[in-house]
């Protein structure tokens, strides 16, 4: 049974689906720790008045918000915690959208949500309810000391919980310069490419797609611990393409 | 526009296109420095050898690995450049899925793609990638090295651009065994309930409706206390209680959301989202 980070209420309406979140996606890059090479000793962290340059006790440091070059307000703990919002543990949801209609550009990090110790009949209704609409559920909770947009929906049999980003922080399209062609492609390139694309399909199976480069990481680590050599890569340079047409017509008489 | 983040050229078949990448999301979050309380000055990190009890520069530090037997790999930072895949400037396109196969919970970070260069030729296979994958509905698989790791990433048609999105592999994703479901399966009557009361409760996705209310209350904070202000820490609420009789719940839930409380019940933090359904 995994441990769940967070322990609380969705509130929907006037009824309460008790719910405890966990992690959904665990990062499997491989981590080292810090060491002093001649002696493989650990390294610490230690903190360093940059005035005095003296070493500092951790209870001497305060958070300092940067408001102009060089001044700062200095805030408690409290006083962040009086910002994050809502201190209960409910997630309020305030309506429900398309879950297709949200572009997952707003989605920030994904949770599991599973049934909380009472109310497990609410957990499986809301969840069958979900899938049946197709819908998501937005509110907003606070955890880990700020505030968060949620959308819940369906994931895996499960409910999902994802993070989500502000409007202000997602790029629009017209923000990134776009220069046009002349021209726009013609009828038989769209056709060719076309073409091309139906070669490459497939079905999506995430399985298939390994970390090569976490891969190489463990195989050197196995390698030097067995007292092996590492081995030296290969490098390719790119190619250009002068003629588009050709180049579709040469993919495509390879391509299969 | 912002600086690229790396630029390089997207291979699809036989065509290269030049592009640029840039991120698809900006942070707009606040930052806190560390500072000494005695005279605010800010605090730096410095790293010590924890025997020696001496200062280590950069250069002499290594990255351990810990195995399963207890002992250590210790790995530089050139051996770990060595196997950094190589440095390609292409973004390979292996394959092309059905967008909608792909769930979110996948994606990792988003950018955007721009086409570079003065050439005619490379702006129209742009222009061509982007039309078929719309009308596809499909979006391409690919790979490619950004600083020393290779990344899996979708491309696909978002906002008339070609949008990048980085990929977390399968095997990083939790298993949802042993999470709890839930009580028995719902009732029709029940779920027919449920669902009216979503749909009473129900709007359009607009993001434009939702700010950032803790960075506005961080703000607030900040102001006031620059102006020597005091600020006190909120109440907590207590958390509602599971209901006993889930059907009269829903009920009631409905009927408050009908008559256009669109909390649907309670409206201490309401007024948020514009309902229009």
């Amino acid at each position: 049974m995994p441990r769940s980070l967070w322990n609380g209420t969705i509130s929907v309406g006037v009824i309460a689906v008790p719910v405890k979140l966990y992690t959904a996606v665990e990062s499997r890059t491989v981590r080292f720790r810090e060491v002093h090479l001649e002696d493989e000793a650990k390294i610490e962290h230690r903190r360093f008045c940059s005035k005095e340059g003296k070493e500092v006790p951790y209870d001497d440091v305060v958070k300092g918000y940067e408001t102009s070059k060089g001044r700062y307000v200095v805030l408690e703990k409290d006083e962040i915690a009086a910002a994050a919002g809502d201190p209960a543990h409910v997630i309020d949801v305030e309506s429900f959208v398309e879950t297709t209609a949200i572009d997952p550009v707003f989605y920030a990090k994904t949770y599991y949500l599973g049934a909380g110790a009472k109310g497990g009949d609410a957990y499986r209704l809301l969840h069958d309810a979900l899938e049946q609409t197709g819908r998501a559920g937005l509110g907003r909770f606070t955890f880990h000391n700020r505030e968060y947009l949620a959308a819940i929906r369906p994931l895996d049999g499960v409910l999902g919980l994802h993070t989500m980003r502000f409007a202000d922080e997602v790029v629009a399209g017209k923000e990134v310069e776009l220069s046009k062609p002349s021209k726009g492609p013609a009828k038989k390139e769209v056709e060719m490419a076309g073409r091309l694309v139906g070669s490459l399909e497939e079905s999506f199976s995430p399985g298939r797609y390994k970390d090569r480069y976490r891969k190489a990481v463990l195989d050197m680590i196995e390698r030097k611990a067995a007292g092996k050599k590492p081995k030296k890569p290969r490098e390719k340079p790119p190619e250009e393409t002068p003629d588009l047409m050709a180049a579709l017509e040469a993919s495509l008489g390879g391509g299969k | 526009m912002a600086r690229p983040l790396w630029a390089g050229s997207l291979s699809f078949g036989l065509v290269n296109v030049p592009v640029a990448l840039f991120s698809a999301v900006r942070d707009q979050g606040f930052h806190f420095h560390e500072l000494h309380e005695s005279d605010g000055a800010r605090i730096e990190q410095k790293r010590f050898c924890a025997e020696e009890d001496v200062e280590v520069p950069f250069e002499a530090i290594g990255h351990a690995y810990d195995l399963e037997n207890g002992k250590a790999v210790i790995v530089t930072d050139e051996e770990l450049q060595e196997v950094a895949p190589r440095r390609t400037r292409t973004i390979d396109i292996e394959a092309f899925v059905a967008r909608d196969e792909i769930d979110p919970m996948l994606f990792d970070h988003p950018y955007f793609l721009a086409p570079t260069g003065e050439a005619d030729g490379p702006r129209r296979a742009y222009q061509l990638l982007l039309a078929v994958m719309e009308e596809s509905g499909k979006v391409a698989l690919g790979r490619f090295v950004m600083r020393t790791k290779e990344y899996l990433v979708t491309i696909g048609p978002r906002d008339d651009r070609l949008a990048l999105t980085t990929m977390r592999f399968a095997d990083e994703i939790r298993a949802t065994k042993g999470i709890d479901t839930g009580g028995k399966k719902p009732a029709k009557q029940e779920l027919d309930q449920a669902v009216a009361l979503i749909d009473a409760l129900s709007a359009d996705w607009d993001p434009s409706d939702w700010k950032d209310e803790f960075r506005a209350r961080l703000e607030d904070v900040i102001e006031r206390k620059r102006k020597g202000r005091t600020i006190e820490a909120p109440e907590e609420r207590d958390e509602p209680e599971p209901v006993p009789d889930l059907m009269a719940a829903l009920e009631e839930s409905l009927a408050n959301a009908k008559r256009g409380g669109k909390k649907g019940g309670r409206s201490k933090r309401g007024g948020r989202a514009k309902a229009r359904s």
